[in-house]
């Protein structure tokens, strides 16, 4: 190399420079013809030939250590040559190495991107069953009003299901027909009601509770009965308790279940362990008492049984009916189940189908 | 809106004919009368009761025959009376077509008059042909074992004792209270008549008419209970109406049967009772007047204390609430005020609901559905198979009158339920199933005392590990999926780990089964892959896996208690190893000998993986363990940990023979 001129030095750069580059040259315009991994080996060769002729032990690299030894009146000229000339190489391969890669940049950015309406990565969830989601939003309704939550046996003596309730001992509903009875002579609990007595005996009164539970009836499984139910039965006994109060109960808890808009109707009815008794109905919250199916056309929707405690179920608890009275009143979870999802089979709620259970919640 | 709700109204000719819903306490509506009586009460006007021309009599119906309660217990009254001479024809159309309205077939005149005023006044009725009643007399007595009767449906009917019926001298005529019987009915020839008008004892009635199958217009009301001193007055009726339409003579008088006539009941009504009751302020006016429309007679009192007697067809009204409801229903329901009760309490739910509503949470994030069976099951083979988590094999509370066939015993197990589900799940091509149920189980702890109740919580799965939104899933569940969502319900209850160790049950494949204990060592369940056998019996192809556990055992146990610790102010070092032991033994036992070792420094040791196959002999399996060394006081040297790691590293490789890979 010393032995060439300066000048010439800086022409073999430039030669051996042009003759490298060469190829890559395109790129610059277009390197869309390569394909990701071609381009990934372009931009190593490029990288090398960067080292190579820009790096430290370059000729250029060599052609600058030569400036201050060249001849004072070539110095300035030759400067400026070898400034120059490493601009245009510098210039030229940033160009060729901005468009590749710019190029592997989006050929990744293509490959690598995904679907994003895949599924989210998430195992199956479960359920809770209809049954339960309904007794827990009851419970936190009562809960809210100042009730407690009361349970009781499943399997009952004779006196709790019936005789404290003031159903006489020959009443159908005790009979072998209606009731299922254990061969001890226990019977399996016909409503909730029985832990009214559980629950003024333990917590004497004042008392406000809600019981919910199952109960059992010796219906034969059909679209609309099944042998076993879930019931809910409130109680509030205190010293001055009326049917307004009880038309209020039962009022908020049916405008929280179906409703602001939910208007109740009490009809005089007869349950042994009320008097005055009533039946209740809601305003249809389907067809807002238009009429449609669910309502029967008529407008209205019977949900449950109600009325003031019976003096004589008060007394068998030893609370003076005279200081203390009381409301109680009761419905079917699985029936209020059956209207706020419009089943059109309550046989589907104890047959466990996933597809079912999967419905809800 | 008193009470007696119209359920349609359909068109007769002229008439109208109103379907109404009486309720069960009410026989006296299931009239003509008693309707038109509340009627009354609601339009305000006055009760006009039907009445006839007074009939021709003649003659002492005890000159001409007799009538015998031999069991007054089931009857307590009985009055017959003759009509004699008369003509048995047709009804007059009046008649044919208002039976008709209301869907009563007409038979004759005598017939149609007896039905007629059954529906008119509440009172059922029946006309014998006289000339057809052996010795001409009426007894009232109990059937004897095995007499026969053939009723007028034609039906020949076997009698037991408890039965009540209608017998002349020598043979039962009559179902009492149910259904006359076909010998002694009124035939073209008959030409005289007794009129049997009676009360029959409601529970022997009904009895009786369902240990025959029979539903009768006659036995509804006796049932529910007819108006013991409305005998005579229907009965009267009745008379004036055949002598009206079928002529003929009545006898002077009934005979009338009534050992033990029924006091006056007396009611006292304190206005302020209403109010104090209902919220309705009714005026003491207002109070006499609906309570007079409904038949009841004010007898005095004063006006803070009114009495009122009862009328002898309001067999529902004992007290003094009683008539607080007849005031309240004829005001209206409507006109009561709606408002909360005053509030003095904080509620409060059961003691373990927020616990069981995590644990419902927990299970159901674990991909489990919430199931919820039947009490009772069926008594099959495949029940034996699977040991009670409650009380002793054979104590279950068995059903004297179940409903579905075979399903006979009180469960003391949830798992047999849940095994249908799976079963029935399986049956409708679904292959995955994950589902829990919380219910209660039941045993005989001691006979004739009611049995224990005792809240279980049982776990199945079968099939695979699903994802959302993916129809395949990537494996099937194993014994530590199932676990796995029972150490999550657990968490999320705050209750402390539970343990597990290997144990053998019928139910339960061996080397796949594991008794579950709590924290404090209650033996709560078991959990497991289903045995073969079992799962046969069932029909799986596939492995299923379940648990059961005592949950009322599991909530009485101690709470997790949050304990804090400063974070380590010194840094830890990991080292893991990886170890050669035989499959039989358990990572617990390697954690136990670690632990045994009490290194300090050692702080925690943790499961990285196990591994078995490949180039791992058969009866080997691989365990990789990583052991944090740590100490609070500054960092541990390399030498240190060196030290105590090779103190549990030969300790282990010494214990289990192990090989170090």
């Amino acid at each position: 190399m010393t032995d060439q001129s300066p000048q010439a030095q800086i022409e073999t750069i430039n030669k051996a420079f042009e003759q490298d580059f060469e190829r890559f040259f395109p790129y610059i315009k277009n390197p869309t013809a390569l394909g990701l991994e071609q381009a990934l080996a372009e931009q190593r060769a490029v990288g090398e030939l960067r080292t190579r002729h820009l790096g430290k032990k370059s000729a250029l690299a060599a052609a600058k250590k030569l400036i201050g030894r060249v001849a004072v009146d070539e110095r300035a000229r030759f400067g400026q040559q070898v400034q120059s000339t490493e601009e245009r190489l510098g210039n030229l391969l940033h160009d060729v190495e901005f468009s590749l890669h710019n190029y592997i940049e989006n050929e990744r950015t293509a490959r690598e991107s995904i679907d994003v309406t895949l599924p989210g990565r998430r195992p199956r969830s479960g359920h809770r069953h209809p049954i339960t989601l309904l007794r827990e939003r009851l419970e936190d309704i009562f809960v809210s009003l100042g009730y407690a939550i009361e349970d009781g046996r499943e399997i009952e003596t004779d006196f709790y299901n019936f005789t404290a309730l003031n159903i006489p001992e020959n009443h159908p509903a005790c009979g072998k027909a209606d009731t299922f009875y254990t061969t001890d002579g226990f019977a399996l609990r016909s409503q909730t009601s029985t832990v009214q007595i559980h629950a003024m005996q333990r917590r004497g009164v004042p008392v406000r509770m809600i019981a919910p539970g199952r109960v059992f009836r010796r219906d034969t499984p059909d679209p609309t009965h099944n042998p076993m139910f879930f019931q809910v039965e409130g109680l509030c006994v205190d010293r001055g308790i009326t049917m307004a109060h009880l038309k209020g109960t039962v009022g908020e808890l049916l405008r929280q279940m179906f409703g602001a808009d939910t208007v109740t109707r009490f009809r005089p009815s007869y349950f042994p362990f009320t008097e005055p008794s009533a039946e209740f109905d809601f305003n249809c919250f389907k067809c807002k008492g238009s009429g449609c199916r669910i309502c029967k056309n008529s407008g209205w929707i019977e949900l449950g049984g109600c009325g003031m405690v019976h003096p004589n179920v008060l007394r068998v608890v030893g609370v003076d009916p005279q200081q203390y009275s009381g409301f109680a009143f009761g419905f079917g979870i699985d029936r209020m189940c059956g209207l706020m999802y419009e089943l059109d089979d309550i046989r589907l709620l104890f047959e466990n189908d996933v597809r079912f259970l999967e419905k809800f919640e | 809106m008193v009470g007696l709700a119209i359920d349609a109204v359909d068109e007769h000719g002229e008439d109208a004919v109103l379907d109404v819903e009486v309720p069960s306490n009410r026989p006296d509506c299931l009239s003509h009368v008693g309707i038109a009586r509340e009627v009354t009460v609601i339009e305000r006007g006055q009760l006009r009761l039907p009445a006839g021309e007074k009939p021709k009599t003649e003659g002492r119906s005890s000159d001409l025959t007799s009538v015998e309660i031999a069991d007054p217990d089931l009857c307590p009254r009985y009055a017959g009376r003759l009509v004699r001479g008369v003509k048995i024809g047709p009804s007059p159309d009046w008649l044919v077509k208002r039976l008709e309205a209301i869907g009563q077939r007409p038979i004759n005149n005598v017939a149609d008059v007896t039905n007629y005023v059954l529906h008119e006044l509440g009172q059922p009725l029946h006309a014998f042909d006289f000339e057809k009643l052996g010795g001409r007399r009426i007894v009232v007595r109990r059937a004897a074992p095995g007499e026969k009767l053939t009723t007028l449906d034609g039906v020949e009917r076997t009698l037991t004792n408890d039965m009540l019926v209608i017998a002349d001298a020598e043979k039962a005529v009559a179902l009492a209270g149910i259904m006359g019987g076909e010998e002694s009915e009124i035939s073209n020839q008959t030409t005289d008549v007794l009129i049997e008008s009676a009360y029959f004892d409601p529970n022997s009635v009904r009895q009786t008419a369902r240990k025959l199958g029979m539903d009768t217009e006659a036995s509804r009301r006796f049932e529910r209970g007819a108006d013991r001193d409305g005998v005579l007055r229907a009965q009267q009726r009745c008379i004036d109406l055949i002598c009206e339409l079928a002529g003929g003579v009545a006898t002077e008088d009934a005979i009338d049967v009534y050992p033990k006539p029924l006091g006056e009941r007396v009611v006292e009504l304190r206005p302020e009772r209403v109010s104090g009751l209902t919220s309705l302020s009714v005026e003491t006016d207002e109070i006499v007047r609906i309570l007079t429309g409904l038949g009841f007679e004010r007898t005095g009192g004063s006006e803070r204390r009114m009495t009122f007697r009862v009328p002898s067809w309001r067999i529902d009204v004992e007290q003094e609430e009683d008539l607080v409801e007849e005031v309240a229903r004829h005001t209206g329901y409507d006109k009561i005020g709606s408002e909360l009760p005053p509030s003095s309490m904080s509620g409060e739910y059961q003691p373990s609901e927020m616990q069981q509503r995590s644990l419902r949470r927990a299970l159901n994030a674990c991909g489990f559905d919430e199931a919820i069976n039947f009490s009772f099951i069926q008594q099959e083979s495949r029940f034996d198979l699977i040991p009670s988590l409650a009380g002793h094999e054979g104590d279950q509370p068995q059903l004297e009158n179940p409903i579905i066939e075979d399903a006979a015993w009180m469960r003391s197990t949830l798992l047999p339920g849940l095994l249908g589900s799976v079963r029935h799940n399986l049956n409708h091509g679904i292959r995955d199933v994950r589902l829990f149920e919380i219910g209660r189980i039941f045993s005989i702890s001691k006979a004739g005392e009611l049995p224990d109740e005792t809240l279980a919580l049982g776990i199945v799965a079968t099939g695979g590990v699903l994802e959302e939104d993916k129809a395949q899933a990537e494996r099937d569940l194993d014994f530590f999926d199932l676990k796995g969502a029972l150490e999550a319900g657990i968490d999320w209850m705050n209750f402390a780990p539970l343990s597990f160790t290997p144990t053998s049950s019928r139910h339960l494949r061996v080397g796949q089964s594991a008794l579950i204990s709590s924290s404090d060592g209650k033996q709560l369940g078991t959990i497991g892959r289903l045995a073969e056998n079992v799962a046969a019996s069932y029909k799986f192809r596939q492995p299923v896996y379940v648990m059961e556990l005592d949950l009322n055992a599991l909530l009485s146990g101690p709470a997790k208690v949050i304990q804090y610790s400063p974070l380590p102010k010194y840094p830890s070092v990991m080292r893991d190893i990886s170890l050669l032991v035989d499959r039989t033994v358990s990572l617990a036992e390697i954690f136990a000998v670690v632990n045994k070792q009490q290194v300090a420094e050692c702080r925690s040791v943790k499961l990285v993986g196990t591994f078995e196959g490949g180039s791992i002999p058969a009866s080997k399996r691989s365990v990789t363990l990583r052991l944090e060394y740590r100490s609070d006081e500054r960092t541990l040297r390399d030498e240190e940990v060196e030290e105590s790691h090779s103190r549990l590293t030969s300790a282990l490789l010494e214990t289990f023979a192990a090989e170090q890979r």
